[in-house]
């Protein structure tokens, strides 16, 4: 198993498209980077306006921290889409290249096979939002600076800046989550449809419908609780003023199982499919 | 003689509108208020605002007198536009006339309630009503309708009978809530303007406390 994951790891790193996919990212995120800036002064502005006739400010939100909040918002849709591309190609590209059929001449058992390749997808997934965790916080208070953060949920909500550093911290752990389902989703797309251009756009549909599923609102009902496009949004509980640690967790954990369901979907279809 | 008698007629009738006395309480508390050339002090404030969730925030207050008063702060801060002017400079900044509202009782004691009514177009207020504590020479309440900003109402409390500027501020407001689009920087918004167009005009207040005063006086 660990040598299958290695060898994995030794593919992913080896095929060019990990790369364009990582520089189209860090691309991405210093374009929203500019444009939020330039997004974030309108934002202020439309934000504090009725406050501006009763109060004077002191001070600025045009910040890092700022800066960061609204790159997450940008994000959680282009940086699934690309580790869909890379973690579905991982798979589709040895269908295309029949790379598996020799692989399954060899002692390998099957699931070990696949479940490898969740590992790494998984593994690769958690990497990427590190790097631009990184990159987007040291991008931003690089250029801009620290200070407060100011976020529009039920209400203004303001926040220190050592709170809020914390608080975009923890949104990019709970939106890591989130791309992990993604990522291991597009895996079982391709198991399922083999071919690349089928898997892009199937991945690319289920993207979409699940961020327009978020938008729509159910109802308070169960299944708006526990639908798994409802879940891909968690990272936002972390800006309402008082956290609400429970129903995160609890998101958090159904994201997991969902994960799990979809992973074991995937192994179980590659288990009893034909590789040819 | 009915010369004379006109004469004097015409004297006391235009003495008695153009030169309307200004309040000699109110002129006391101001001169006393003007004995300051400067002062700073450390602020604490705490938002009390419907919709506004902010935590106590903390910021340093500059007054010269003549001058602007200045703010300096670390995080970023709201500060009301009325209700930090201790100096009442700008109540009494353009001309005005004064009436005596008689007394007015607060938490058990007398106070003397005045209305400022400024006669000159620039003043960025209509009315003001500001209750004083004669024997004390200080504003313990008041209340200003602005021609933009709506009404405030401010409410003073001091630590010691000695003191003139005061330790705490409550500054009371009528504010309108934010209107955000719909879909706009994070979720439920949508249910947010349902309850908005509903609630209409909120009113807000800011404590604000003031600590370690350091005054300047005129010699």
């Amino acid at each position: 198993m660990q040598s299958l994951i290695k060898a994995e790891i030794i593919k992913l790193f080896k095929q060019g498209k990990t790369y364009y996919a990582l520089g189209a990212l860090l691309s991405i995120e210093v374009l929203i980077l500019f444009s939020a800036y330039y997004q974030g002064t309108n934002i202020i502005d439309l934000l504090l306006e009725n406050l501006k006739q009763k109060f004077y400010f002191e001070g600025t939100l045009l910040n890092g921290n700022l800066l960061v909040y609204l790159i997450l918002n940008t994000l959680w849709f282009h940086l699934p889409l690309i580790l869909m591309i890379v973690v579905s190609g991982t798979l589709t590209a040895e269908y295309k290249d029949r790379t598996l059929q020799t692989i399954m001449l060899q002692p390998v058992s099957k699931w070990k096979f696949i479940l490898s390749k969740y590992i790494v997808a998984i593994v690769f997934t958690l990497m990427v939002v590190l790097l631009l965790a990184f990159s987007s916080f040291g991008l931003s208070y690089a250029f801009f600076g620290r200070g407060d953060l100011v976020v529009y949920l039920n209400g203004l909500n303001f926040f220190d800046a050592p709170d809020a550093a914390k608080r975009l911290q923890w949104s990019f752990l709970s939106g890591a989550l989130s791309m992990v389902f993604f990522s291991v989703a597009s895996l079982t797309i391709a198991v399922i449809f083999k071919e690349a251009t089928k898997t892009w756009i199937v991945s690319a549909f289920f993207l979409i419908l699940s961020n327009i599923l978020l938008k729509v609102d159910f109802g308070d009902n169960w299944f708006n609780q526990l639908f798994f496009a409802k879940l891909n949004d968690t990272w936002q509980y972390f800006f309402y003023y008082t956290i609400n640690w429970q129903q995160i967790s609890f998101n958090s954990i159904l994201t997991i199982a969902y994960c799990i369901i979809f992973m074991g979907g995937g192994i179980y279809w590659f288990n009893k499919k034909d590789i040819g | 003689m009915k010369n004379i008698t006109i004469l004097i007629f015409f004297h006391l009738f235009f003495k008695g509108l153009s030169g309307q006395e200004i309040d000699p309480d109110l002129m006391k508390v101001k001169s006393r208020l003007d004995s300051i050339s400067s002062f700073s002090t450390q602020l604490k404030l705490e938002v009390d605002i419907s919709f506004i969730n902010m935590p106590v925030k903390q910021a340093k207050m500059f007054y010269t007198k003549g001058k602007k008063v200045k703010f300096s702060s670390d995080d970023f801060v709201m500060l009301p536009k009325r209700g930090l002017d201790f100096s009442l400079n700008s109540l009494l900044e353009y001309s005005f006339i004064t009436v005596d509202r008689g007394l007015e009782q607060r938490s058990g004691k007398m106070y003397k309630a005045i209305n400022i009514i400024p006669t000159d177009k620039r003043a960025d207020f209509s009315i003001a009503t500001i209750l004083l504590d004669t024997k004390l020479k200080r504003v313990v309440e008041s209340e200003i309708s602005t021609k933009k900003d709506g009404t405030y109402s401010l409410s003073f409390q001091y630590n010691n009978e000695l003191k003139v500027l005061p330790d705490k501020v409550i500054v009371n407001f009528e504010i309108e809530k934010i209107n955000i689009p719909i879909n706009f920087m994070g979720k439920d918004t949508q249910l947010d303007r349902k309850k908005m167009k509903a609630a209409g005009a909120k009113t807000g207040s800011i404590y604000l406390t003031m600590s370690n005063y350091q005054i300047k006086t005129v010699l």
